[in-house]
């Protein structure tokens, strides 16, 4: 799969160009707390890495993606990877975005079909790894159906398990 | 004669023939995923089953739907089944995001107001008042993408009080609800099409078959319901006959997929009806007294 976006996402993680993005979203997030909805609601607190990640995922949002709400969240060790099934859409563009605070470690994100076997798409690792592991992996299925994400631990980090939350964005 | 620098040749040489194959070689195979693996795979509602926004939004890329048609007035059931009442939460959110699509902000104000009534029946509206008051906002600003984005959350927030309640079995109900409701849309927009443009969006006989099976894990005091067997029932017709068979002719798909939308459209009939005084469902849907619009901060419903 060869997407814009996927370059988009490459090149703007890496130089930067997304910040602006970003800004924006903080930006909007900050005006809209000023209204009278948005004062009295009491949101729940994001843990770190759902943080991360949305701040990831985040990169998307200009380009007509959506975040979805929901999470997956859980607890990696190295050499055991955890999979979650999903329900993807023919012709839509989906990104699954991992994140972890865990200093030092290094995640994969991968997709599958409903056979299990590895879904050939777009791969991006965060080069730095400042302020934690990040990691995405993007698709275009040719057919709707049940696939699977994989996420695994490639590097052990400083910390003996590593919790991770997974997001997913779609247009 | 054999002298030191003939060795020293091949010792250079064969460390780094060795390293060759570390240079050049692509990164290792991902490898497949074991049965094991896959019948572990940790399902979850907010992430598994795409939230209605999400078919909506494949649908729109197959073929442009014409939304300020199916756009349907939004009532709530009376009733005080709480299944029922489950059920009537996904359908509604998921008229909210038809509403969204077509960008009828009027209708969108009265999803939020029926969801907050229903909430209210079940008794998990009080976190939610601020997203009935947000849904207000984006309404009246057009804010359309923020709309859709608040009504997931708002169908997942009243999911979370659901389980913070100890009901975490009505959470299946609403899911399953909101995702035939959807079905039901998608089918009936394909059959508007001579080429059944869009049909490969619809076709996710697994995801109907998990819902159902979920469904038949429920209670009994649960699952015995009529509108819960009803919906158990349709999941299952509609994952055998969503599942792809080769060679079916274009009347045979168009065959089936009438029935998997009529089915889905006879659902959607019963899980809106309220109850009468009887104790059987009326065919005419309509508000909770309670959920007057003082009471839970929106406009009057206005239908287009």
């Amino acid at each position: 799969m060869k997407t814009r976006l996927g370059t988009r996402l490459k090149s703007g993680i890496l130089f930067g160009a997304f910040l602006p993005s970003l800004t924006a979203g903080i930006a909007a997030s900050e005006e809209q707390a000023t209204t009278p909805a948005a004062k009295n609601r009491v949101a729940p607190v994001p843990t770190e890495s759902r943080r991360l990640a949305l701040e990831t995922a985040g990169a998307f949002l200009n380009d007509g993606f959506r975040i979805r709400d929901g999470e997956w969240k859980g607890t990696l060790s190295k050499g055991v990877p955890l999979f979650l099934q999903v329900t993807l859409f023919a012709g839509e563009i989906y990104w699954f975005v991992a994140a972890s605070p865990a200093q030092g470690g290094a995640l994969r994100v991968t997709v599958y079909d409903s056979v299990g076997k590895a879904f050939k798409g777009e791969q991006w690792k965060d080069p730095n790894g400042d302020g934690g592991a990040r990691s995405a992996a993007g698709v275009a299925p040719e057919k709707s159906g049940k696939y699977f994400v994989g996420v695994e631990l490639l590097e052990q980090p400083n910390v003996p398990s590593a919790d991770f939350s997974l997001v997913y964005a779609y247009k | 004669m054999v002298t030191g620098r003939h060795f020293a040749i091949p010792a250079l040489l064969i460390p780094l023939f060795l390293c060759l194959p570390a240079w050049g070689a692509s990164p290792p195979a991902i490898a497949p995923m074991t049965e094991a693996q896959r019948g572990e795979a940790v399902f979850l509602d907010a992430m598994s089953i795409p939230c209605p926004g999400e078919v909506f939004v494949a649908l729109n890329k197959a073929c442009r739907p014409n939304w300020a048609t199916l756009v349907t007035p939004a009532t709530a059931p009376v009733s005080t089944d709480r299944a029922q009442l489950a059920l009537a939460v996904g359908v509604l959110a998921a008229n909210g995001y038809i509403a969204v699509e077509a960008q009828d902000g009027q209708q969108v104000r009265n999803v939020g107001r029926e969801i907050l009534s229903v909430a209210k029946a079940l008794g998990v509206s009080q976190s939610l008042m601020a997203r009935g008051n947000s849904l207000m906002e984006f309404a009246e600003n057009n804010a359309w993408d923020a709309l859709a984005d608040e009504l997931e959350a708002t169908e997942n927030e009243v999911k979370t009080t659901m389980v913070e309640q100890k009901d975490r079995d009505l959470v299946c109900l609403t899911s399953a609800a909101a995702w035939l409701r959807g079905l039901e849309i998608a089918s009936g927009v394909v059959l508007g099409s001579d080429s059944l443009q869009g049909l490969e969006v619809i076709r996710q006989p697994d995801l109907a078959a998990r819902l159902a099976t979920q469904l038949g894990g429920l209670p009994p005091r649960f699952k015995g319901g009529a509108q819960v067997s009803l919906v158990k029932e349709t999941l299952e017709s509609a994952s055998s006959l969503l599942a792809v068979k080769e060679g079916r002719s274009k009347e045979e798909l168009r065959a089936t997929l009438q029935k998997i939308h009529d089915d889905c459209s006879a659902v959607m009939k019963s899980i809106l009806a309220s109850v009468t005084a009887e104790g059987s469902p009326s065919g005419t849907p309509a508000t909770t007294p309670s959920a007057t619009p003082a009471a839970t901060n929106l406009s009057p419903s206005v239908t287009q």
